[in-house]
């Protein structure tokens, strides 16, 4: 008997091809390795084969085994991974824990703000909103009759001071006062923040809001100086807004401070193209007539001082263009953060 | 204030790039806002600081660019005129409001157009020309930092002036054509007859100088600088003068602006000098001495700054400056009133030098006396942990709110904080309760469409007797967004008690739920919170009605509300470990019915009395209030689960103690098994 192993070794490959399932694959292994298996067969047709031909044929067969072997692992292995897509999961469907809340993003960057000053070793602490005239004004060295103690300045409450007879409390319109409280309070060395809901007449509109919150910082010791604000702040700065922060001090005037500073940063490192500086903060070295108001003796103490709007910060550092989404509280805006 | 720059050059040449100049101004704390084109000029926009109004004028700014740059400034030559004192011209009523007044009378002037030079300044300093006489006092306010004012002296009643409050109900029309209600708190200059400018401020539209113009009586004084700050304000009116006035004029400056004005007068309309009279307060020439210890310099600034820097700094901004015994003395000149003690000195040379010249450094930062209760902080950060895992955004609220939005909520008879000078009724009031702004925060949002919230805020509320750290929750819509289970379910009153008891629970706290009598909240569905026997807050249902008045129609809104103080001031003690048992637990669910009014926590009060050391817990599993039960009863389902932590408990002993333990909420409450 004489096999044509070319043709059966295409007709293997071609029917292979076709197997589909694990049903295909068990019908394809007894067409040829089965008892009546043509493989089978190849092999049972070496017992009547002349000798001249067993070697062909005995290899023959051997290597359609292996054929047959071989294919059958393949199909068997692509069936296994066909299942296998069948059933897999979509990940892609939304998984369902209990969603987050968010803290609004005002906490979120005062707690950014406050925490960098109390890894520096500052004490945060709070102290009222509804302040008297001397703590919001005269303590910190602003005249009486200066113009922001107009009623179109400050809020004054309809509750009259009980520690000043025929004075009005008032909403405090600065974290300042709490440079006074602090002071009236304790002893230096002191290193302090004061962060807080301020308040002040303006007309609401995209960049004021008649209430808004600051931080208000203090050092105070025998031996501070300017440059010692300058380090501070640039510390300050480079934690929060990156370390390539470009800064820049700028003479001011605040009644409190003196020599009184704002501080500038390079608008490009917030990505903003129309105008080069952006105003961040204010500062300086307290005035000497703000220890005096403390009770503090006479030159034996120095002291600086920075406050700045936390609004601000939070609007220059996430792109924030209009105040009012801070208070209006749109679900929408509280989950971007 | 605005800087053209050709007219600067007329007095310096600072020999700077624009850049650099804009640079320079910038750090010596006079910061260019923005630059703009003016014909051939370009004029940049500064901003003075209040403490610097010798400032507000070209002449001032190039003193300072002089002091910047040591380069020399020329100061316009005025010819000195032969003065004629006249007697009777000018009144002023009280020197307190008026330090000083010099009117100069010149006579026989020809008014015309202004010339082109003079245009050209004045537009770039943004005032329209208008006739030669004007545009010289404008000119000079511009030049000097002196406002002036010319009147059409043959238009002065009486031919005179006097300097005087407002009387009520006097009026004037104001050279813009508006006419103005004056009173008493209003300084004016009058004829003998009638108001005829608000001093300081705006000239009269009669006694304005027009091209008929024969005398001209002009105008120098020093106004009180918060007289005329509040009639600005009271009267809602500003200008250049004003602008200056409400930051102090130099009482020098009245007399040289006075010269200047009476010179460029007089050559440009041809007029003749009839005489000045003056009226002014006496003046004691004392000028301050400030002593500065050089080593104070070092102390405030961080580096030494050498004596001959100082000197030559000083001698810039045109400060006297004496060394002595190595003490330095220093006498500015009389328009900076801003330096009256040392370190104001001290800025001076620090701004000199650059404060970006100034070298930076860490402090050492020590707060030892200050020793802060942490807890507080640290509480309300915990509180904003677990509210943030409980799925619940935080909002920031305005403190204050209306009388009406009050009345909406149905909160009447509290102690209030009223705004004295609020800017409109939405802020009238520190707000007493949390609820109306909470309401506002749900209505925006239900509003764009978004009904399912989840609220917090830690907040405080105002009271007579002080502000309180409060914190409110509002729940309203669905309650979980689970895409396999039913999106139909809207949170509940037991949904907020959950978050409520999550904020107790983070303080240590142990609260009891009283009944509710708050006409903002349902009184079938609401308690009020109790901690150490005091109603320390309030968690319910909304009143309906309140719903309404607010506008939030469809959906039923849970919102809780709750003072902070007890919980921050909570010692919660150091908590210690408990032993788990290794010993196995056997639990016995027991299934009841009762009336509705026994609340469940009846049913676990004697469960514990009667379960023993080996009732573990019990743990509430249903209640039912569906028609399988008798009318005004309810099931409830309930497990206890009994262990110990020292042996292995037999069946018998169980069934013993839980066998008392029912049997004691059957006699007790009237319980059925069920």
């Amino acid at each position: 008997m004489t096999w044509n192993f070319l043709e059966i070794e295409a007709q293997i490959k071609a029917e292979a091809q076709a197997i589909g399932t694990a049903q295909d694959l068990e019908t394809f292994r007894l067409k040829y390795l089965g008892k009546k298996g043509l493989v089978t067969a190849v092999f049972a047709s070496l017992g009547q084969a002349a000798p001249a031909d067993k070697a062909a044929i005995g290899k023959g067969a051997n290597d359609l085994k292996k054929l047959v072997d071989s294919l059958m692992t393949e199909r068997a292995g692509w069936i296994n991974s066909v299942k296998k897509i069948d059933e897999r999961v979509d990940i892609s469907l939304p998984g369902t824990a209990p969603a987050l809340g968010h803290a609004h993003l005002l906490t979120q960057t005062l707690q950014e703000i406050t925490s960098i000053f109390e890894r520096m070793g500052f004490v945060s602490a709070e102290t009222p909103e509804i302040e008297t005239e001397f703590n919001n004004f005269t303590g910190l060295n602003i005249p009486i009759d200066h113009p922001s103690r107009d009623a179109f300045d400050t809020f004054y409450l309809d509750t009259e001071d009980p520690s000043s007879r025929g004075r009005r409390l008032l909403l405090r319109s600065h974290t300042s006062p709490g440079q006074v409280r602090i002071m009236k309070a304790h002893r230096p060395p002191l290193a302090v923040i004061v962060p807080g809901r301020v308040y002040r007449p303006d007309a609401v509109d995209a960049s004021h809001s008649f209430m808004f919150h600051q931080v208000e910082g203090l050092l105070v010791d025998e031996k501070v100086s300017f440059c010692e604000l300058k380090g501070l702040l640039t510390e300050f700065c480079r934690r929060f807004f990156g370390p390539k922060v470009i800064m820049r001090f700028r003479p001011h005037f605040f009644p409190f401070t003196e020599p009184s500073a704002e501080v500038d940063i390079n608008a490009e490192i917030l990505g903003i193209q129309r105008k080069k500086w952006l105003e961040i903060l204010g500062c300086g070295m307290v005035n000497p007539r703000v220890f005096e108001a403390a009770g503090y003796p006479k030159g034996q103490y120095k002291g600086l001082a920075f406050g700045m709007g936390v609004e601000r910060m939070a609007m220059l550092k996430y792109g924030i263009n209009d105040i009012r989404l801070f208070y209006e509280n749109d679900a929408r805006f509280l989950s971007q953060f | 204030m605005k800087l053209p720059i050709n007219w600067l050059k007329d007095y310096i040449d600072p020999k700077l790039s624009m850049e650099g100049l804009i640079d320079r101004l910038t750090m010596a704390g006079l910061e260019v806002e923005t630059v703009e084109g003016a014909g051939k000029d370009t004029v940049l926009e500064l901003e003075i600081t209040p403490n610097r109004p010798d400032l507000l004028s070209i002449l001032g700014l190039a003193r300072e660019v002089g002091a910047i740059t040591g380069k020399a400034v020329k100061f316009p030559k005025i010819k000195s005129q032969k003065l004629k004192r006249l007697k009777g011209l000018i009144q002023v009523e009280n020197k307190k409001d008026c330090r000083r007044y010099i009117g100069t009378l010149i006579k026989n002037v020809k008014i015309a157009g202004a010339s082109e030079g003079m245009k050209d300044r004045l537009a770039a300093a943004g005032t329209n020309a208008i006739n030669n006489a004007v545009d010289i006092t404008n000119f000079v306010l511009m030049e000097m930092g002196q406002p002036l004012h010319a009147f059409d002296y043959d238009k002065l009643a009486g031919g005179k002036i006097v300097v005087r409050r407002a009387r009520p109900g006097e009026s004037l029309v104001t050279l813009d054509g508006v006419e103005r209600k004056l009173d008493p708190s209003i300084l004016i200059i009058a004829d003998v007859e009638k108001p005829v400018a608000i001093a300081g401020i705006m000239g009269g539209r009669e006694t304005e100088i027009t091209p008929a113009t024969q005398n001209i009586l002009l105008e120098s004084a020093h106004f009180d600088m918060g007289l005329i700050r509040r009639a600005c304000r009271s009267l809602g009116l500003r200008s250049e003068s004003s602008y200056r006035f409400e930051r102090n004029v130099d009482f020098d400056g009245v007399l040289a602006a006075a010269n200047r004005a009476t010179d460029l007068l007089l050559s440009s309309t041809g007029g003749h000098l009839a005489g000045r009279e003056e009226i002014s307060i006496k003046v004691a020439a004392t000028a301050p001495r400030i002593k500065v210890r050089p080593g104070e310099i070092k102390a405030l600034l961080g580096i030494e700054v050498t004596a001959p820097k100082v000197r030559t700094w000083l001698a810039r901004l045109g400060f006297k400056a004496e060394f002595k015994a190595g003490m330095l003395t220093v006498t500015p000149p009389a328009n900076r009133t801003d330096i009256t003690q040392e370190v104001d000195v001290i800025e001076e040379i620090a701004r000199m030098t650059g404060f970006d010249r100034l070298p930076s450094k860490m402090p050492v930062i020590k707060s030892a006396n200050i020793v802060l209760d942490r807890r507080p902080r640290e509480l309300k950060e915990k509180i904003r942990q677990a509210m943030a895992a409980a799925g619940v955004d935080e909002i920031i609220t305005l403190s204050m709110i209306s009388i009406k939005a009050l009345a909406k909520t149905k909160i009447g008879q509290m102690p209030l904080i009223k705004v004295f000078n609020p800017l409109s009724q939405d802020q009238e009031l520190m707000r007493p309760v949390l609820l109306p702004s909470f309401l506002q925060v749900a209505l925006t949002n239900i509003n764009r469409g978004q009904k399912d919230l989840r609220f917090f805020e830690i907040g405080k509320t105002y009271a007579p007797d002080g502000e309180r750290d409060s914190l409110g929750i509002l729940l309203t819509g669905r309650r979980r967004q689970d895409w396999r289970v039913s999106p139909k379910e809207t949170v509940d009153i037991y949904d907020l008690k959950g978050v409520v008891e999550h904020v107790l629970h983070i303080g240590g706290v142990k609260a009891g739920y009283a009944d509710i009598n708050v006409p903002a909240f349902d009184p079938a569905c609401g308690a009020s919170i109790v901690i150490d026997g005091k109603p320390q807050g309030v968690l319910g249902r909304v009143d309906r009605d309140v719903l309404n008045n607010w506008d939030i129609k469809h959906q039923d809104i849970y919102f809780a509300a709750l003072y902070l103080e007890p919980i921050l001031s909570c010692p919660k003690g150091l908590v210690r470990y408990g032993p788990i048992s290794e010993f196995p637990a056997i639990v016995r669910d027991v299934s009841l019915a009762v009336e509705k009014s026994i609340p469940y926590q009846k049913i676990e009060d004697i469960c514990r009395k009667q379960g023993g050391e080996i009732l573990k817990s019990v743990q509430f599993i249903e209640q039912y209030l569906g028609d399988k039960i008798q009318p005004g009863d309810k099931g409830l389902v309930f497990s206890c689960c009994y262990q110990s932590n020292t042996r292995t408990l037999r069946e018998d002993e169980v069934t013993d103690v839980h066998e008392r333990l029912v049997q004691a909420l059957v006699s007790e409450l009237r319980a059925r098994r069920r």
